[in-house]
This record gives structure tokens, C-alpha cells and sequence, in this order.
């Protein structure tokens, strides 16, 4: 019961602060008077809905969602090959920090100026959302695989657990933790990246894409109304992952 | 003469300037269950740690049944349980199986580990839901499940109340009973030794020597924490330490 009454007043909390960002935006497209610089929340929301029952809205939805999926599958494959030896073994880690830190500090246009160069359209974002997410899944990982309690890895050493049993049942359970956080901050950064790569590599399809026409016709409420649901798609992943979360790291670690 | 089933000779090793052993040999016969029984601090978690192959010697010769230390099975009780808190009991028994064994087998074999230890209604649970005497039990049954000649036990009872302990000796006897296993025991306390040993080795302060060898004149069968004979074994140990 008072479990139920916190997630309300939690609920409700939200649902306050939303409403309060409603109000300061009202205030200030009043303020500024020109839709054009900042359209009002309804003017927004009668633009999302208008662009919902358009044609290409689902489809650019559709399209951005896949490049996030495809660009964040990939880089959690690669983030977990790299990152299981890389915490196992110290020298491993010596090899690929290089390649971490300048990928990580490497600015997110250069990188997607350089893919348009390397790459047809299409696979501009997915490289884009490759390449940003692979680090934090590495280092998570990596992270991950370290914490592995020592005193179990012992026992499992003498007790010849085979590598196989031992990835399954004692790693990946210690790093579930740190594998459910990697995922939650690699796939927000794919969602912003995917359509930052859009608006600069404009694709047949995409949110970016849609962003970037719209801002060509200074059609500022249109604009708004792509962020909206840029928004909404690394919210629902967000709320995604939430749930699933508990299934993959609420079983408890070492 | 045949070889003793352990067999440590010139044993040598140290931590930086200083030294646990020098020069350190000792033996225990097979199927046996010998105690080393020795103040904190002399070397009998390490000594362990180099017969299961955990640690490197400095130098001499670790052998168990014939072979160099780390190159054969051994089992091993620790201090902790040390059982993987996201597995059930049953999971945990099985995490040292070898997976060529068929599914039902292993479950045959599990059932009946845990039997012996009173712990079959507890296969499901997993480790935060059992008491600690409970999580040492089934650390137990798992090192006897372990296909192994040799079990080594690290003051396995240690932290655990009176009547716990001498429930989880019990335990302990009825499957070296049932799965005799030649057992290294260290401790530092002479009662355990007495409950469980066969044979008792006292060690000194580092570098570690034997400084008493006694083999029990009680039987396992007599063993029990009200023996007459005891308190008069028990001086005679304590004089040692």
C-alpha cells in the first residue's frame, strides 16, 4: 500500500514538473511573440498531431527507429567482445583505451561529416550510433568483469568450471548490472546521434530528416513537433529497458 | 612404504621478507581426514591455497596422490560458503557438475548430496535465503559432489555457534562416511581438531614447523563434544601450540 501511495506521488511529481515546463513555455512564446523563434505547446502539439496523420511520419519514425536498433546491436556486440577481455585482461585493456578515448573525444559532427564522406546515406547514422555507443558498452562491460567477486572466480577455479559455464553463470550474472546501465546510456546517445546524423546526411526517411526540411522552410512548429518525437521514441526505449531491467539485472550480483 | 596421499617436502615460501615456510615437510596418509592446528597467522590458508593450486611455492615439492599440486581435482571447503547468490542451492551443486553428465543424473546426484546434508527442501532457494550453518552445508554437499580424491576445508566451521557447529561436524562425517575423501583440515581451534581429525598436526609460528604429530586414539564414532577423553587431549595440544 505504501509502495502504491509513493509510485502515485511519484507520478504525480512528474506530472507537476511537466506541466510547469507547459507554463514557462507559454510564457516565454509569449513573451517572444513570433512562432517562428518559439511556437507555443499548442501550436506544437496541433503541428505533431497534423504531422502524425501525414504519410511520412510512422515511416520516419519506423526508419529512425531501425537505425538506432541496428547501429546499437552492433555496438553491443562489438562493446562486449571488447570489453569482456579487456576487463579480464589488464593488458587487453592497455591495447584498446586508445581506441576508446579517441572515439570518445572525437566530436559527434566530425564524426558524422567524416561517415558521409565514407558511407552511403543510409548507413551514416548507424555507423554514427556504432561508434558512440561502443565505447560506453566496452567500459561498462569491462567494468562489469572486473567486479566479478575474486573469492567466487577462486572457488570456480578450482572446481574446473569449463569457460563456457563459467561466462554464463558467473560472468555475465556479475556484470548484469553494469551491462543494464551501458545499455541504458549507449542507447540514449543512439537516439540522439541517429538523428543528428539525419539532419546532416539527410536520408529518404527519418525524424532527422524531417527536422532538417522543416527548418529549411522555417516551419519552427514542425521543428518542434520532430524533437517531440525524437523525444517520445528515447523516452519509450527508456521505459523499455526499464522494465526489462529488473530481468536482467535484479537478480542480484556478488 | 606407499606414498602418503599428500605429500609436502622443502617447502619454501614467502611474502616479500617474510618468510611462512622454510624448508617445511609434512604428510597424511589416504582416505584419512588430518588436522593442522596451528595459531592465526602460520601459513595453514596458504599451505591450502598451494595444495589446491591458488598459490605458487617458492620452491619444493606439493604432491596429491602422485600428482604436482594444481595438476589434480581437489575440493575445497572455504571459510565462506562462497556459493553464487544469483543460483538456487540446486544450481549451486550443479555449477560444479561436469556437463557431459545426463540432466537426470545430475539431478540424482544433487538430490542425494543434499540429502545427506538435510538440505533437500532447500534445493530451491537461493543463498541469502538460507542461515549461515544452512550456506555452509551446501558449500559442503557441493565439495562432495565434486569428483575429487582430496578435500581441503579452511576452518569451515569457524563463526558459527556451538551447537551449529558441532550439527555441521555431524554433517560433515556422515558424508566423509558415505564419500571418503583423503581431507587436509586446518583450524586453530583444538576442539574442532578433536571432533574431526584422524590425525593431528600442530604447526608452530612462521616459518611453520610440526611441532606435534598425534594421531586420535578416539574413534570417529566416539567423537562427541562430551568425550571423557578430551580435556586431557586437549591439554596436551594446547601445550604444543
Amino acid at each position: 500500500m505504501k509502495v502504491f501511495t509513493k509510485s502515485r506521488k511519484a507520478f504525480f511529481a512528474g506530472l507537476a514538473s511537466l506541466a510547469l515546463l507547459c507554463v514557462v513555455w507559454k510564457g516565454a512564446s509569449l513573451l517572444m511573440g513570433a512562432s517562428i523563434i518559439l511556437p507555443s505547446p499548442e501550436e506544437t502539439a496541433r503541428e505533431a498531431l497534423r504531422l502524425m496523420c501525414g504519410g511520412g511520419f510512422w515511416r520516419s519514425l519506423a526508419s529512425t527507429l531501425l537505425r538506432g536498433l541496428a547501429g546499437f546491436a552492433l555496438s553491443f556486440a562489438l562493446g562486449l567482445s571488447v570489453g569482456f577481455p579487456a576487463g579480464r585482461y589488464p593488458l587487453c585493456e592497455a591495447f584498446v583505451r586508445p581506441y576508446l578515448t579517441v572515439i570518445r573525444s572525437t566530436p559527434v559532427m566530425a564524426l558524422i561529416l567524416i561517415a558521409i564522406v565514407w558511407f552511403p546515406t543510409e548507413a551514416v547514422p548507424v555507423f554514427a550510433a556504432v561508434l558512440m555507443a561502443f565505447p560506453v558498452i566496452t567500459q561498462n562491460v569491462a567494468s562489469g568483469v572486473r567486479a566479478a567477486d575474486p573469492a567466487l572466480l577462486e572457488m570456480a577455479r578450482v572446481y574446473r568450471v569449463g569457460k563456457k559455464r563459467l561466462l554464463l553463470w558467473l560472468y555475465f550474472p556479475s556484470l548484469a548490472p553494469f551491462l543494464a546501465s551501458g545499455v541504458s546510456s549507449g542507447l540514449g546517445l543512439a537516439w540522439r546521434v541517429v538523428v543528428a546524423a539525419e539532419v546532416l546526411s539527410q536520408p529518404l526517411w527519418g525524424i532527422g530528416a524531417g527536422m532538417q526540411e522543416a527548418k529549411m522552410r522555417l516551419e519552427t512548429p514542425r521543428v518542434f513537433a520532430w524533437t517531440a518525437a525524437a523525444l517520445l521514441v528515447g523516452w519509450a526505449s527508456d521505459f523499455g529497458l526499464r522494465r526489462l531491467s529488473p530481468r536482467i539485472g535484479g537478480r542480484g550480483g556478488p | 612404504m606407499s606414498e602418503p596421499a599428500i605429500l609436502v617436502q622443502n617447502l619454501r615460501k614467502g611474502f616479500g621478507d617474510f618468510t611462512l615456510f622454510d624448508d617445511f615437510s609434512f604428510s597424511c596418509g589416504g582416505g584419512r581426514t588430518s588436522v593442522l592446528l596451528g595459531p592465526s597467522g602460520c601459513g595453514k590458508t596458504t599451505l591450502l591455497n598451494l595444495l589446491a593450486g591458488l598459490a605458487a611455492a617458492d620452491s619444493g615439492r606439493l604432491l596429491l596422490h602422485g600428482l604436482p599440486a594444481g595438476a589434480g581435482r581437489v575440493s575445497y571447503l572455504f571459510q565462506q560458503p562462497r556459493l553464487l547468490p544469483w543460483l538456487t542451492v540446486e544450481k549451486n551443486l550443479d555449477f560444479v557438475l561436469p556437463p557431459r553428465i545426463p540432466r537426470r543424473e545430475r539431478q540424482a546426484l544433487i538430490q542425494g548430496q543434499l540429502a545427506r546434508v538435510s538440505l533437500e527442501d532447500a534445493a530451491g532457494k537461493y543463498p541469502r535465503e538460507l542461515s549461515g550453518g544452512m550456506a555452509q552445508r551446501a558449500a559442503m554437499a557441493r565439495a562432495f559432489l565434486f569428483e575429487s580424491e582430496t578435500l581441503l576445508m579452511d576452518e569451515a566451521f569457524q563463526g558459527l555457534d556451538l551447537p551449529l557447529k558441532f550439527s555441521l561436524i555431524a554433517a560433515f562425517q556422515k558424508l566423509a562416511g558415505a564419500l571418503p575423501k583423503t581431507t587436509l583440515f586446518v583450524t586453530h581451534d583444538i576442539r574442532e581438531a578433536l571432533l574431526v581429525g584422524d590425525d593431528i598436526f600442530v604447526l608452530s609460528r612462521p616459518p611453520a614447523r610440526v611441532v606435534l604429530s598425534m594421531a586420535n586414539p578416539v574413534p570417529r564414532e566416539g567423537r562427541s563434544p562430551g568425550c571423557a577423553e578430551f580435556p586431557r587431549l586437549e591439554k596436551e595440544l594446547l601445550a604444543a601450540l
